[in-house]
Formats: C-alpha cells, sequence, structure tokens
C-alpha cells in the first residue's frame, strides 16, 4: 500500500517534471537561453574582459611583458599634463570638418540617384568601391598619389600648373590635415550614400508624384520629403562620424606616420604603448577617449532632440513651436 | 511565470559568471606556471653561472661551446622552427641554409617562418609559450626577462671569449642571446658622386661633412643627404651613434650617460650626442636634404643611392649590401664612420645584429637541436659573406665594406653596472627620448619649419631627462 503510493507519487512527479519542461514557456526560455549563451560568451570573453582588463591597465606602470607596479591615476594625471597629448585632439577638427563635407557630399549623390538617373547601379557601386579596400592601402594609395612629382602633381601639372606653384600636400602645416582628411571623406562617402539610399528608398513614390503636381521642384521634393523622412539615418552617420573623426588612425599612421602636425589621438597612443611601451599610459589615454566620444554622442543627441524633438520624430522643433503658439493663441480666443 | 523568470535569470548569471570565473581561472593558471618556469631557470641559471658546465648538464641542455659539431647529438631527431624578420629572403637563402644544415644532421628537419612586423608579433607571441624554438630576441624583451623565455646559452665569460657582441643579451653572467654578426656604425655614401664634388679627404667633423653636403648640393644634381624621414624608423637610427661614435668611449651609453646631468648640452669641441642631432639640423636647415621628406620612400631609395641620384644616407653598414644589389653600380657604394671627432680620436659603434634565442618552453631535444643548428650558422655557414656583416666568431676578418674604418677604433658598449642592467632603457622610455624614431623626427620637423631652434630642443631632451633621472633616483655624477 505505502509502495505503490511512492511509486505514483514519483510517477507523478516525474511527469510534472516532464510536463513543466515541455511547456510552452519553458521551452521558450530553454531556447533563449541556449541561443543566447554562445554569443554571450563570445561578446565578453572578446569585448568585457578585455575593456576590463584595460581599465585595470590604466592604474599601472607597466609594459607588455615585465613586471607591474600600480600607480593609481598617475597616468590619468599625466595624459591631462601633456601638452601634445590634448593637442592632438585638434586635429580631429580636421576630421570633423571633413565629415561634414563628406555627409553633404554623400546627400547630394543619393538625391541624386533617387530621382532616377541613368546608370544608377554604376554610379552607386563606383562611390561604394573605395569603402571596400582596407584602410591600409588607402593609405599608401594617397601617399603616392600626394608625393611631390607624383599623381596628384603630375595631373595639376597637366593642367598648366607649376610644379613651384603647387604645395607640398603632406609636408606643409597648413593644408596637410586637410589632405589626410580628404583621403577618409573619399573612402567613407559611398558608404554614406548607400546608407541614405537605402533610407530614402523607403519613401513612397506617390508622395513625389503628388508633391510634382502641386509644382514643387526637385529641391522642394528634397527639402520637405526627403530629408525629414531621413533624418534618423542622417543624426545616425552624424553621430558615427564624430566618434569616427575622434578615433581617426589610418590616414596619418600609414601616410605620414603621425609626423609634420598631423599625429592624431590615436596615432600619440599607438606610439606610446609601443614605442615607449608604456602600456599604462596608452590604456589610460584610451579610456579618455571613450568617455570623451560618450560625452560627444550624449551632447549630440540631446542637441538634436532640442533642435528636431529627438531625431525620430517627423515633426520638426519648429513646428512644435509653431503648432503650441496657434493653441495658445486659440485659448486666448477663448 | 515570474518564478521562472527569476530562476531563468540565475540560471544565466550562473553561467555568465561560470565563463567568465572559466576565462580568469585559466588565465591566472597560465600565469602561475609561466612564473614557477622562471622560478625554475632562474634557480637552473644560477646553477649553471656558479657550477659552470656541470650545473647545466645536468638539466640535458649542454652550453653552446659545449658543442662539436658534425659529431655531437647526429642521434638527435627534432623538428625545429626558427622566426625571422626577413621576410625578403626566407624562403630563398634562409632555406638554402637549413639544406645545407640539414645535409650535416639528417635527423634534424629547420623549418623558417618569416614575420612581417616582426618585434611587435613576436614580443606577443613570446608571452604564450609555444611559438617555435629559435628566434631573434626582440628588444623589447628585458635583461631582466630574459631567463623566462630563453634557454641560457652559456656562461658570459666563455662565450665573450669566442663570440662577438654577446654582452647585448647577458644578464647575471649568463647569455641567452648570440647575435647573428654584428655592423658598424657609420654613414653610407656614393663615392662617385663625393669624389665628382670635389671632395678629396673625407669628413671628419659634422661641420667637415655639412660643408661636404654643401658642395655636393653646388656641384652635382644629387640629392646630398637622404632623410627617409617617412620610413620612421631611418630616423630612429640616428640614435645609434649617440653612444660611442660621439664619445669614443665604450662605457658612454650603458654607464656614463645614466649619470650625466644635462647629456645633451653643446661641447666646444663638437662631439657628444648634441653633435649627432646638430648634423641632423643643419643640414635640414640649410636644404641639404631631399625636397619633400614628408614623401621620402625607402625601397626606391636604394636604387637612388646606387645610380648616384642620392649622395649620402645615414644608416648601419647593413644597408650597405642592399644598396649594392640594387642597381648596376656596387661599386660606387661606400661606407664611412661617423664625422665626429673627440680629442683627435675617432670610434665607431660595432653592435650586434638581431641575436638568436632558445625557446625554453621547447622539448630538450629540440632545445639541442635548436642550440646546434646556431652554432652551425654562427660557425660555419656563409651567412656573414651573404650579409656583409661582421662575423660572430671572434678573429674571423671583418668584410671588405668597412675597409675605411682602418683609422677609427670599433668598439662595443660595454655592459652596464650591476643592478642597472635595465636602467638605460627605462630612462629612455621614461624620457621618451632616444628610444623609436620620433624624438628624432622632431628634431627634423624643428629644423624644417623653423619653428625651434636646435638649442631649445635639447634643452627640452635635457629637461626630460633629468626628469627620469629623479624618477628612477639615478645618482648624477658631474
Amino acid at each position: 500500500m505505502e509502495n505503490s503510493r511512492a511509486v505514483t507519487n514519483t510517477i507523478s512527479n516525474k511527469k510534472s517534471f516532464r510536463r513543466w519542461i515541455g511547456s510552452r514557456k519553458v521551452q521558450r526560455w530553454l531556447i533563449l537561453i541556449t541561443f543566447m549563451t554562445i554569443p554571450l560568451i563570445l561578446l565578453f570573453t572578446f569585448t568585457y574582459i578585455p575593456f576590463a582588463k584595460m581599465v585595470q591597465f590604466s592604474f599601472y606602470d607597466m609594459k607588455y611583458i615585465g613586471k607591474r607596479t600600480f600607480v593609481g591615476l598617475a597616468n590619468y594625471k599625466e595624459t591631462f599634463e601633456r601638452s601634445e597629448i590634448f593637442g592632438s585632439l585638434l586635429v580631429s577638427l580636421y576630421y570633423m570638418g571633413g565629415g561634414a563635407v563628406q555627409l553633404a557630399l554623400a546627400l547630394f549623390f543619393a538625391t541624386m540617384m533617387a530621382f532616377k538617373v541613368k546608370g544608377e547601379a554604376f554610379f552607386k557601386a563606383a562611390l561604394f568601391f573605395p569603402y571596400l579596400i582596407c584602410g591600409i592601402a588607402v593609405g599608401f594609395i594617397f601617399k603616392f598619389f600626394y608625393a611631390r612629382g607624383y599623381v596628384l602633381d603630375t595631373i595639376l601639372q597637366m593642367f598648366g600648373m607649376d610644379l613651384e606653384d603647387i604645395p607640398f600636400w603632406l609636408q606643409d602645416r597648413r593644408i596637410n590635415n586637410i589632405s589626410l582628411a580628404a583621403t577618409s571623406v573619399w573612402r567613407y562617402m559611398g558608404q554614406n550614400v548607400v546608407m541614405f539610399l537605402g533610407a530614402m528608398m523607403s519613401v513612397d513614390n506617390d508622395l513625389y508624384e503628388a508633391a510634382s503636381l502641386d509644382g514643387a521642384n526637385k529641391w522642394h521634393q528634397f527639402r520637405y520629403i526627403i530629408l525629414p523622412s531621413i533624418k534618423s539615418i542622417i543624426v545616425l552617420n552624424l553621430i558615427l562620424c564624430i566618434s569616427g573623426c575622434l578615433s581617426a588612425f589610418e590616414p596619418p599612421y600609414v601616410i605620414t606616420n603621425g609626423m609634420m602636425g598631423t599625429g592624431t589621438y590615436f596615432v600619440i597612443m599607438n606610439r606610446i604603448a609601443h614605442e615607449n611601451q608604456r602600456v599604462g599610459l596608452a590604456s589610460a589615454m584610451a579610456i579618455i577617449l571613450l568617455a570623451l566620444i560618450i560625452i560627444c554622442t550624449v551632447a549630440q543627441k540631446l542637441f538634436f532632440k532640442y533642435v528636431f524633438n529627438d531625431g525620430t520624430s517627423d515633426e520638426s522643433k519648429a513646428a512644435v513651436r509653431r503648432r503650441k503658439r496657434l493653441e495658445k493663441a486659440q485659448r486666448q480666443r477663448k | 511565470m515570474r518564478k521562472i523568470k527569476k530562476l531563468v535569470s540565475m540560471g544565466m548569471t550562473a553561467v555568465l559568471a561560470l565563463s567568465l570565473t572559466a576565462c580568469g581561472g585559466s588565465g591566472s593558471e597560465s600565469k602561475g606556471g609561466n612564473d614557477s618556469g622562471s622560478a625554475n631557470q632562474g634557480g637552473a641559471e644560477a646553477g649553471a653561472a656558479s657550477a659552470d658546465a656541470q650545473g647545466s648538464e645536468a638539466s640535458g641542455v649542454p652550453t653552446i661551446d659545449q658543442i662539436n659539431l658534425g659529431t655531437d647529438y647526429q642521434d638527435i631527431a627534432a623538428d625545429i622552427l626558427v622566426l625571422t624578420d626577413r621576410t625578403d629572403i626566407v624562403d630563398t637563402v634562409y632555406k638554402g641554409y637549413a639544406e645545407e644544415f640539414m645535409k650535416l644532421y639528417p635527423n634534424i628537419k629547420v623549418t623558417y617562418e618569416g614575420i612581417t612586423d616582426y618585434a611587435e608579433s613576436v614580443t606577443l607571441r613570446l608571452t604564450n609559450g609555444d611559438w617555435g624554438d629559435v628566434c631573434f630576441i626582440p628588444a623589447t624583451v628585458e635583461k631582466s626577462e630574459f631567463s623566462t623565455y630563453f634557454v641560457p646559452l652559456g656562461d658570459y665569460a666563455t662565450l665573450n671569449d669566442r663570440y662577438n657582441f654577446v654582452t647585448e643579451k647577458t644578464f647575471d653572467n649568463t647569455v641567452y642571446g648570440i647575435p647573428n654578426g654584428g655592423t658598424a656604425g657609420g654613414v653610407a655614401y656614393n663615392k662617385r658622386i663625393w669624389e665628382e664634388a670635389g671632395i678629396t679627404e673625407m669628413p671628419t667633423t659634422p661641420d667637415e661633412f655639412l660643408d661636404g653636403l654643401q658642395k655636393i648640393k653646388d656641384n652635382t644634381d644629387a640629392i646630398p643627404l637622404y632623410t627617409n624621414f617617412s620610413a620612421g624608423w631611418t630616423m630612429g637610427a640616428w640614435n645609434d651613434y649617440v653612444g660611442i661614435a660621439s664619445n669614443a668611449d665604450p662605457d658612454y651609453k650603458n654607464n656614463k650617460l645614466l649619470h650625466t646631468k644635462d647629456p645633451f648640452t653643446k661641447n666646444d669641441e663638437m662631439s657628444g650626442p648634441y653633435a649627432v642631432f646638430y648634423t641632423l639640423y643643419e643640414a635640414v636647415a640649410r636644404g641639404l636634404v631631399e625636397e619633400d621628406p614628408a614623401s621620402s620612400d625607402w625601397e626606391s631609395s636604394k636604387g637612388m643611392i646606387n645610380r648616384g641620384e642620392i649622395a649620402t644616407m645615414v644608416l648601419g653598414s647593413w644597408c650597405v649590401q642592399q644598396f649594392k644589389d640594387a642597381g648596376d653600380n656596387p661599386d660606387d657604394i661606400g661606407y664611412m664612420p661617423f664625422p665626429i671627432t673627440v680629442n683627435g680620436k675617432r670610434a665607431a659603434a660595432a653592435g650586434g645584429n638581431y641575436a638568436y634565442g632558445i625557446n625554453n618552453q621547447a622539448s630538450t631535444e629540440n632545445q639541442i637541436a635548436a642550440m646546434v643548428y646556431i652554432k652551425w650558422l654562427l660557425e660555419e655557414s656563409p651567412i656573414f659573406e651573404d650579409e656583409g656583416s661582421i662575423p660572430a666568431l671572434k678573429g674571423s676578418p671583418y668584410p671588405e665594406t668597412l675597409e675605411e674604418f682602418d683609422s677609427v677604433e670599433l668598439l662595443s658598449d660595454n655592459a652596464p653596472a650591476e643592478g642597472e642592467e635595465s636602467l638605460y632603457d627605462d630612462i629612455r622610455n621614461m624620457a621618451e627620448v632616444l628610444s623609436g624614431d620620433y624624438p628624432v623626427s622632431e628634431v627634423l620637423e624643428a629644423a624644417l619649419y623653423g619653428s625651434m631652434t636646435l638649442d631649445d630642443k635639447m634643452n627640452e631632451w635635457n629637461e626630460k631627462w633629468t626628469r627620469a633621472q629623479e624618477n628612477f633616483n639615478v645618482e648624477i655624477i658631474e
């Protein structure tokens, strides 16, 4: 009697476990966990653990190999005290200027292509192509492009310019950062074009038709249909652009070795970490740069929130103000 | 539902925590292993140093001087992997050496691996023990760390009698690496151009050198001095003249420089570190270098000096063979000592190339096989003739490229004082002077843009040097 009850008990226990594990909810969670474990492990081993290590390194005076001494905040202090490190952030301004030009050009080309042009696929591919070349190769291309008496100088001479009048593209400190920023415009513009074009494709064609029936020209269509509908993509690209500018590395590293006043923050960080083997100081620099990028991104977000009522909303701040004013006027009339 | 959520989230955190600790755990374990390994090695090394050969024989690996090439260890079978930076000749010349060696030792198989970006990659690979058997010891490994990674090759006194330049990779009287021959520090030049410019006597002071460059500019079409600025490392090469060439004193770099107050100050005789950078600064300021240093190109410069489009380049003697090979006029390439005279005496630094080191994590057979191969390379292979370098074996004849060094004493830096083995590296890394390419590049920039006088630049270096000396509590001897 007792025995049989115990048996039925275990059977029902088993059954309930099987039912529990077989239930929809549990199954769903099981699948979620099994699918997420591997990506999460990868994410942690290759992103968060190295990052945590870097934070730890930034408090040490250390080389790659050899003993480490804990120095507290000394590395951070040194980063702020050294003028050449912070001065290098000014170089990023050139790249930001380049970034603005790049986005404007990309918008222009994308809009042209949005209005059905002949050979659209060819132009799209031609513009996108530079993005597929690796950054180091781009560096070498432009190293010879700008070299004295090479490609660019030869082209300019064909147009009748005297070699004497052509500046030293990489040596003249007034223009060498512009030369370098131009290479990154050349490389990344195509990618922006493709992104903008993708967003523009989602605009309903009927809108253009209706607008042209109402007498809107292409500029009006761009200003009042395209621009508002791809605002969120533009904001995203701006944010990517700014953080990319702060961490510009390949053009100065490959083309000028970071000399002649072209050393960006990243190049100097690389120099300190690898030439001088001061890994602790370089880690501290990296963390300060990360903080700067976060601050810039948040500031940008806030700016767009103020100006455009969050980059994602279709109603601009000005429109909201107009609506509010109207409402207020109505209330007063009452 | 909520319970399940809680359960699941707990499970997740457990999994994550597990994966975290797993990583951390294995990390610390391997580190522990390394540490104990190094401790053991340290012990073995101390034994080797005191008890000489017997101590090391006990561990199964002989010292390099005990091996009789061709007769010993014929029965050892091993596959050894050799890392090298010479990617250009790894599959031709170096492979040829390996094949020749394998005729002598058919049971040992030697494979080469060429690595671009050598110093950086190998530094990282060294930290996990499984990188191969023989490598060129990168400069980033400090002396105190040799025993962590490399097999002791023998004690200093014995090997120093037999080989050149062993001081550089010696710690605590034990040698961990033997340089693959050596080079002398001087200046490569095109003899024909210097003659055409009307220079009959080779310069012995910086000012005579600059006058010579001026004559070349006035009388020929060649670029008087090619800096190769944009390659970077070519600027770092100027640091090599600070020690012996500018002071004619083998104790200067590793001992005196560290204890000197303001070492970069000008002196009346125009010698010392100031004179080295004076030569560079003035050459740039007087327009005696290439028009656009930012777009200079190392590979094509080899052919240009061969054809006589470049008159002079300041680089170690290893470059001479490459310049000769780069065109049809190998006989035009000459090599002269750096133009500084100290108290009527001239000296040139002779230093070792990259040194061979053997992995101490490899199996005993591999360690022995690697040692046999290194010994063969150093003593019987044609490697030094091929590369035009000073042979590793003492008493062998110097290469003909160094014929102009007759009147000049060839010296190598003496070992640092006890307890200061890594001080030179520490101070120059801390000061960020004499380390790497950038400080020298800044001298060129200052001259090119006229943004800073040399005296200001050298004062800045003096300040940095002093700060580093203070940081390491170095005693200053006036």
